[in-house]
């Protein structure tokens, strides 16, 4: 990529025996929001401390901002807005005296501070909230308060880590509509997520697993990998249904949602028909069987299956 | 180095300690709780021991002997006992700390001047009540044998003087009565101030167990700005507690103040720096609150309590110990609160020790900047 803001190649991080991170070519461009997905212990959390300059590299090289990872890594801390999975503000201090110490550190004029702390409070809508102090805010509303500190100096680059993991829906939204906004002003975005949806309105996913970054593309191109289509019915007898539907011909993959069971199939509108067929013979009730559009949670489980083969 | 940078981590360490219970209670007060009841604790005056008397004599003289000894508040009588099975059965039960046996011979060896046969049996287990026992009654019988024989030395022509050749005056300077809290009060408040260096150790650990040391760790924020920031409210707080603790010391144990408090505060400061710093050495590579706890007990408080010479003297340490104790700012910082709260002597006398407070801050801090790293893992 020509205008990368950051760029890795061969990033590798050890930890004892695992390797956390594994020879990772990475590269990232300028505005981008870019989402990192993985299972647990992919090395998300390890590739992010790596970027912000919280861990030493084992091997590899990589820029941020320009700056080289190895040797400027101080450098980068000014550029960058780094937000850690674990809640990570001083607890007895207020919402506005958490703003004011990272304003601080963060060599904010002192003659901005208050404006910019009014602006970020509006954005994060905690105005009302200013004077309590962040222990006893609700989860989403200390995430919102640790994104907020690290906007503070108007970062080129933001790395979240899970950032809304462990929050009510409601304030997940809201985080995102956030997040969406500070794109949409062309902040470089880099955020790690469990969750799917999420993914899929990132500009560019990559799929980390065992360290190593197995797929990285738009999400729409990496849900055009999974080919084929998507049946989807509801059903009390899942695990019966799974059995007999698993062995048809064209169902390429079976995975289960609670009560509803994802079929992705080679032909959409063919196996529709012949899954019905198949269901009704053996005497299954199932209802609501239609073609689904195939979503990041499909294309993310078939791919993390097909890397466990 | 940023001083805004600092200004900024000082202040929300103050607001941490101001705000949270815990290390509020852990700087501020017990420092104070800790001095009261070690001072209470180490200077017990040993008092009203009970002994037994075994008299075999059974004369005017033995028996105006042991009113002697039981008179005041040193030792009580508990039982006069007619056999040594009897003392041993008192001593077993712990009735008894020491027993006095009279010959049946001490009146008459006494006014032929042939000495004061008895005997004191004193319980092992307990020789500090036992050793004070036997020094009671070896200095009532001196006086006792005086008086009872003054009469016979006159008649036989001498006078009473030329009977003691050796005229041993003792003189306590400093500390006249050598009461024992006016030595080891001064002493122990270098002990207690290593409470807030237990703090400073702590207060980085919680940063790094509460995640917050990891956003610090992704700022600009210099090495060096965040030792020093965090250190300057810890330092403060110390010497909160040095201004309080010698008033305390003065208006609950009547221990005097002779020198100078401007000397003393500013020594202190230095201190206090000192201190602070080995606790911030501590904080840096100590992981967990933990781990901060009980490196803080191994590096502060037991040497504090066995190396500084608040105890046992320096000199009669082996010699690597009395190296050691050289690196403990607690070592010369009790000589300074002993010098000027007893004889109340000055800075032309307590520099050295001064210069070792500075040297010693100055190196922890220099090593716990060299050591803390910016980075997890």
């Amino acid at each position: 990529m020509q205008d990368a803001i950051i760029q890795t190649q061969g990033l590798t991080r050890n930890f004892k025996k695992t390797c956390a991170v594994d020879a990772l070519d990475l590269s990232i461009g300028k505005g981008e929001l870019f989402g990192l997905v993985g299972p647990d212990g992919a090395g998300k959390t390890t590739t992010l401390r790596l970027l912000a300059g919280l861990l030493d590299l084992n091997g590899g090289e990589a820029t941020v901002a320009g700056f080289n990872l190895r040797k400027e890594h101080e450098s980068i801390k000014k550029e960058i807005g780094y937000m850690a999975q674990q809640f990570s503000l001083y607890a007895e201090l207020t919402v506005l005296e958490n703003l004011r110490f990272f304003a601080e550190i963060y060599d904010v004029p002192s003659e901005e501070i208050a404006e910019r702390t009014e602006n970020l409070l509006q954005f994060a809508r905690l105005t009302e909230f200013k004077e309590r102090r962040a222990a006893h805010l609700s989860g989403g509303m200390q995430k919102k308060l640790a994104l907020a500190c690290t906007l503070i100096h108007e970062p080129k680059i933001l790395l979240l880590d899970e950032p809304t993991t462990g929050v009510d829906p409601i304030s997940r939204r809201e985080f995102w509509d956030i997040l969406t906004n500070l794109h949409l002003n062309g902040t470089t975005i880099i955020v790690s997520t469990p969750y799917m949806d999420e993914a899929d309105r990132c500009s560019r996913v990559g799929l980390i697993y065992e360290g190593k970054l197995v797929i990285c593309d738009s999400p729409r191109k990496i849900k055009n990998e999974l080919s084929g289509e998507m049946v989807e019915f509801l059903t009390d007898d899942w695990q019966k249904a799974k059995k007999i539907v698993g062995k048809l011909p064209g169902v390429l993959e079976a995975q289960t949602y609670g009560e509803a069971l994802h079929l992705l199939v080679d032909n959409g509108e063919k196996r529709l028909a012949e899954i019905t067929r198949a269901l009704t013979k053996e005497g299954i009730k199932f209802r609501g069987a239609r073609i689904a559009p195939v979503r990041m949670e499909e294309a993310f489980i078939s791919l993390i299956q097909r890397l466990e083969e | 180095m940023s001083f805004r940078h600092i200004l900024a981590i000082t202040r929300k360490e103050f607001n941490h300690i101001i705000r949270d219970r815990s290390t509020m209670i852990l700087v501020v007060f017990t420092p104070l709780a800790m001095l009261l009841l070690m001072a209470y604790a180490l200077t017990v005056e040993l008092q009203h021991i009970p002994i037994a008397v075994l008299d075999y004599d059974r004369s005017a003289t033995s028996r105006d002997f042991v009113q002697q000894i039981i008179s005041g508040n040193d030792l009580d009588l508990y039982q006069q006992v007619g056999s040594i099975a009897e003392i041993e059965d008192l001593l077993m039960h712990g009735d008894v700390k020491a027993a006095l046996v009279i010959d049946p011979n001490f009146s008459r060896d006494l006014l032929a001047m042939r000495g004061m046969p008895m005997q004191v049996i004193i319980d092992g287990t307990e020789p500090e009540s036992g050793g004070f026992a036997v020094e009671h009654i070896a200095a009532r019988a001196e006086k006792f044998a005086n008086e009872a024989l003054s009469n016979q030395i006159q008649m036989m022509g001498f006078s009473e003087e030329s009977l003691q050749p050796l005229d041993l005056r003792i003189r306590t300077w400093y500390n006249p009565g050598l009461k024992p809290r006016n030595d080891l009060i001064p002493g122990l408040i270098s002990m207690v101030l290593g409470f807030p260096a237990l703090s400073v150790a702590l207060a980085l650990a919680h940063e790094r167990e509460h995640g917050t040391m990891e956003q610090l760790m992704a700022t600009p924020v210099g090495r060096a700005e965040l030792l020093v920031g965090k250190m300057i409210p810890y330092i403060v707080a110390g010497m909160v507690n040095v201004v309080i603790l010698p008033l305390l010391a003065m208006a609950w144990f009547n221990v005097p103040f002779n020198g100078s408090f401007p000397l003393y505060f500013g020594l202190s400061a230095l201190f206090m720096f000192a201190i602070i710093s080995m606790g911030i050495i501590i904080g840096v590579f100590m992981k967990t609150q933990a781990a901060a706890m009980g490196v803080s007990f191994l590096m502060i408080f037991f040497p504090g309590f066995f190396l500084t010479g608040l105890f046992f003297p320096i000199v009669s340490m082996p010699e690597i110990m009395r190296l050691e104790s050289l690196g403990m700012p607690g070592t010369h910082y009790a000589i300074i609160t002993r010098g000027i709260f007893l004889p109340g002597i000055g800075l032309e006398i307590l520099w050295p020790y001064a210069v070792m407070l500075v040297l010693l801050g100055f190196s922890f801090t220099g090593i716990a900047a060299l050591f803390f790293r910016k980075k997890l893992g």
